[in-house]
């Protein structure tokens, strides 16, 4: 043995001696074979540990899969229940997210999949105190219910003489508004349920998912937990009653080179501008025109231009500009006052969710100023959630009660949130000062106003003729409320104070180009016909400005028909020059204004649309003319396409039905568009 | 009058007499009718309908990727070389549609920073891409045909699965790996639709002319169906992915390195390296790490009684 140590390389010596009888190679297999049969035999002993699991509420092991979910229910405390139909999980992530947020308002939930339990069994939901059956259906296909919840309908369908009084329920629907049968499953379980006598406590939620789901779902859920509070008479419980999701920190010494102020995105990107220019890096476009366009009368219409000269930003007429406007200074500085704040205080809201993205409600850290002013929400009537969040810093328990009805779903709650903070324009603001005994802490507040949206006007230029200029047409937003205070649209009054020169300073507008689908047609023998009264002329005066060019080009240019509208010709006739230039030169083919005050009855566009229904008929069956409308949307956008729809019946020969398809089909080929706002 | 009375009397939808209201020579329409056959066709085959369901398995949903970058790439040089061509030209969004950028960005996050030299053209993508150039030289005016069938569908049903798929395959909600499904200079998906469709409808061209390019949109159709059949003959030979056993599978902005499929790949080129990485990924793993312990454990013992 002592031979082989010294000479371990030497195989012959090895293969020579009887002893030892095991080679390297036969050591090595026996290693591993051996190896493997301990890991084996281990693996064989040791469960593997699950760590991601966390201990379940299961006292009892029961060996059969428990199919009644009221026996579940009962054993494991839970009062609510959320059963979803759900096809690819996002039914059954919802129901999920549900059920947890149950135990914030002391109450327990839990999800279950209506396949595995005996659905016939909710009449039994009674038997539970304060319990609740929620449904987060998914429609699929056409109309039908997911996979797991064909059963569930099946038995709903089917079972005509159930009894379900006593049973509480809501549903939330998921659906695709680009399908036809938009969230049929989740309306009809609604609907159905309450057929069968159970009592319906907050309203169907729709989700869709064609523009966002997740955005539908949270919004719907953020109302429905303060329903159901003040359904079973229950508070949020001590500790979790704020649920508050951001957590303060207040700086004292930070490099003000951190802080924000005012900028969408990158920190200092209004202070060094990079393109490329978007939502999130806003071009600072010097205002290089702001003048009044009517002559008389209370409101004041106006032209702005915006230099985009260096941005590299393009455009068309037609698209959009995206401006980013700040609140009214005093609001601010009384929204300080009134909730006794150091408005230059430095703060940063973190997100206590160290999962979620979304890491502040607002670029931090910044002042609370400067988040009053750029980022937050402070003009529109407050949503009920914000409500209800803010009840519990109500001093005086009726102003408590108060706000925690109107965001409870009971009629009265509602009839009172109507026309307390709705129909009275009540802001924030307002609302604090009516209501003495509330004063929430600042930073609470700013967690639930909303961010404060960018605003989106249709540009009134033409980029062949002005490339590094963008026109804006728009009319200043104020009005009284019932309370009798001055409401100012945010946008618009930032809009009408920026003054060419401002202190010596050029004014500035953070904005950024939203391509829109309103285009002229490709060819400029195609004839037009532009519908835009009021600030709907905007993309006009672009489109107009263009079939100009292309007309000075050696264009051939198809009929260019406007009809325009306002109230009085020697009030607010705007662009009245440049529109009678072009009808002078023949870019604009025919000009309608309708002046709807300067006679006793009123007239708008649509009247004098009726009187050129053979033009316009002619234009649009023969001659394959691109319909626009512009404007207001609740009212003329309506009133408009029915004038057109008249004038198919009376001159195409067609039923009322027929005319309507016959526009409806002109819509879905792109030659009826609409850029209409309410 | 005479034609309401037969207008009211006929049957529902057809408008004879004096008012076309249809006008079936729209090419967007042709279009719609001549397709509506083999679209259907096209939802109901294995692999989109799987998908649908949330069956997809991210190595096949990498290789689609993969097949629909040289698909755009191709289509969108081909509209380049005719973005004037008169029978082109008004459909020429390059900023609203082209998708070959973000299709390479996606391909980067899934297949890593080399992931140009990790992807390669199959056969089925080989003949749609052929076929794509040939007529972007020769015949331009049916591109229109290919562009409607990719653009429009991406625009409609593309929405859905891109849902489905974040959902399916737990992709970032921040939306990498997706970006293709994001048309960010498209406000409405709808909007721009009709917008397509009236640039469709102004091209001057004859009726057989637009019979063609319906025929050559059944024909996109059907490359696109031999690419889903490739897909689905290919999901067939990949193991299915294991979850607690086998090696770990590089996750949304893991260790590529992790991939066994990259390891694969890599095993091609460098042995040494190839070997490292399942030794390192071998003993990452617990079960490697036990079998690995246990065989030391036993080998020191039997050297020990070896030696004394």
């Amino acid at each position: 043995m002592a031979d082989v140590e010294t000479d371990p390389t030497h195989p012959e010596p090895m293969a020579n001696e009887e002893e030892p009888l095991i080679s390297n190679l036969d050591l090595f297999l026996f290693t591993l074979i051996a190896g493997l049969v301990i890991y084996w035999f281990m693996s064989r002993k040791k469960p593997e540990p699950i760590p991601e699991f966390k201990k379940l509420d299961t006292p009892t092991a029961t060996s059969t899969r428990e199919t009644s979910f009221i026996e579940k229910m009962k054993k494991t405390g839970k009062n609510i229940i959320v059963f979803y139909g759900s096809q690819t999980g996002t039914a059954e992530e919802f129901a999920n997210r549900l059920s947890k947020d149950a135990q914030r308002y002391g109450m327990k939930g839990m999800a279950a999949d209506p396949e595995e339990y005996d659905m016939a069994e909710l009449s039994r939901l009674s038997e539970i105190e304060n319990s609740l059956a929620i449904f987060c259906m998914a429609t699929y296909g056409e109309g039908d219910p997911t996979d797991n919840a064909q059963d569930f309908y099946d038995w709903l369908q089917e079972n005509g003489e159930e009894d379900l009084s006593g049973v509480n329920f809501t549903v939330f629907g998921l659906g695709n508004k680009t399908y036809e049968h938009y969230n049929a499953m989740g309306a009809y379980v609604d609907k159905r349920l309450e057929e069968l006598g159970a009592k319906r406590i907050f309203d169907l939620g729709m989700g869709d998912d064609d523009s966002n789901l997740e955005d539908d779902f949270v919004s719907w859920r953020e109302q429905f937990w303060p329903a159901v509070c003040e359904h079973f008479g229950v508070e949020a419980l001590g500790d979790d009653s704020s649920i508050r999701q951001y957590e303060l920190k207040e700086h004292t010494d930070l490099n003000m080179n951190k802080v924000y102020t005012g900028e969408i995105g990158r920190i200092k990107s209004f202070e060094n501008q990079k393109p490329p220019f978007d939502a999130k890096n806003p071009f600072l476009a010097t205002v290089t025109v702001n003048r009044k366009l009517n002559k008389a009368g209370g409101r004041h219409l106006m032209h702005l231009e915006l230099d985009i000269t260096g941005s590299k930003i393009r455009y068309e007429s037609g698209d959009h500009v995206a401006v980013f406007p700040t609140n009214d200074t005093a609001l601010v500085i009384k929204l300080g006052q009134i909730l006794g704040v150091d408005l230059d205080s430095v703060i940063s809201l973190n997100n206590l969710d160290e999962e979620s993205n979304k890491k502040h409600p607002f670029p931090c850290p910044t002042s609370y100023r400067t988040a009053l002013t750029h980022y937050l929400d402070i003009t529109h009537p407050p949503r009920t959630n914000v409500l209800y969040e803010l009840a519990q810093y109500a001093s005086d328990p009726k102003d408590q009660e108060n706000m925690r009805k109107m965001a409870s779903s009971s009629p009265e709650g509602k009839a009172l949130y109507q026309s307390w903070v709705l129909d009275a324009c009540r802001n924030i603001l307002a609302i604090l000062e009516d209501l003495p005994s509330l004063r929430p802490p600042m930073d609470h507040l700013c967690e639930l106003l909303p961010r404060l949206q960018a605003r989106y006007y249709s540009i009134a230029s033409s980029s062949k003729i002005h490339p590094n200029s963008i026109h804006i047409c728009a009319v200043v937003v104020e009005y009284e409320t019932k309370t009798g205070r001055l409401h100012n649209g945010v946008a618009t009054n930032w809009l009408k104070n920026k003054t060419v020169v401002n202190n010596g300073h050029k004014s500035t507008v953070p904005m950024y180009i939203r391509k829109s689908q309103f285009r002229l047609p490709f060819k400029s023998t195609n004839p037009v016909i532009m519908v835009g009264p009021g600030t709907g002329i905007a993309p006009f005066v672009g489109f107009i400005q263009e079939r100009g060019w292309l007309k000075e080009q050696g264009k051939e240019v198809g009929e260019t028909v406007m009809f325009f509208g306002c109230r009085h010709k020697n009030e607010d006739f705007i662009y009245q020059e440049e529109l009678e230039e072009a009808k002078k030169k023949e870019v604009l083919t025919n000009l309608h204004v309708a002046f709807s005050r300067d006679q006793e009855q009123k007239v708008y566009v649509q009247h004098l649309m009726r009187n050129n229904k053979e033009d316009i008929w002619r234009l649009v069956h023969s001659q394959n003319a691109h319909i626009y409308i512009c404007g207001d949307a609740k009212n003329m956008a309506k009133d408009v396409q029915v004038a057109f729809y008249e004038i198919a019946e009376e001159l195409g020969g067609l039923t009322r039905t027929q005319a309507t398809d016959y526009i409806k089909k002109l819509m879905t080929k792109g030659r009826y568009s609409q850029d209409v706002w309410s | 009058m005479e034609e309401t009375q037969g207008a009211v009397n006929g049957e529902a939808s057809e408008y004879e007499g004096s008012v076309d209201v249809l006008s079936p020579e729209d090419l967007s329409e042709l279009l719609a009718a001549g397709t509506k056959e083999v679209h259907e066709k096209a939802e109901n085959t294995q692999f989109v309908k799987d998908f649908l369901r949330g069956r997809i398995r991210k190595e096949l949903f990498k290789l689609g990727a993969v097949a629909l970058y040289y698909t755009y790439s191709a289509m969108e040089e081909e509209i380049e070389r005719n973005k004037e061509h008169p029978y082109f030209a008004p459909l020429y969004f390059p900023q609203e549609l082209h998708r070959r950028d973000a299709l390479a960005r996606d391909l980067e996050f899934f297949y890593g920073p080399g992931w140009q030299s990790a992807i390669s053209c199959s056969p089925a993508t080989q003949l749609y891409v052929d076929r794509i150039r040939r007529i972007g030289r020769e015949d331009p005016v049916l591109l229109v045909a290919h562009a409607y069938t990719r653009y429009m569908g991406d625009l409609s049903g593309g929405q859905v699965l891109k849902k489905v798929a974040q959902r399916a395959l737990k992709l970032p909600p921040t939306g990498e790996g997706l970006e293709f499904y994001q048309f960010d200079a498209v406000h409405s998906a709808k909007g721009f639709k009709q917008l397509y469709r009236s640039r469709m409808n102004e091209l001057e061209l004859d009726p057989e002319t637009k019979q063609k390019i319906v025929a050559e949109a059944v024909r996109a159709f059907q490359f696109n169906m031999e690419v889903f059949d490739e897909l689905d003959e290919i999901g067939k030979s990949i193991p299915e992915e294991a979850m607690d056993a086998g090696l770990p599978v590089h996750g949304a902005g893991g260790d590529i390195s992790k991939c066994p499929y990259y390891a694969a790949k890599t095993a091609a080129g460098g042995g040494t390296e190839y070997a490292c990485q399942v030794a390192m990924a071998v003993l990452r793993h617990p079960t490697g790490q036990v079998l690995f312990a246990a065989w030391v454990a036993v080998l020191a013992g039997l050297a020990a009684w070896y030696l004394m």
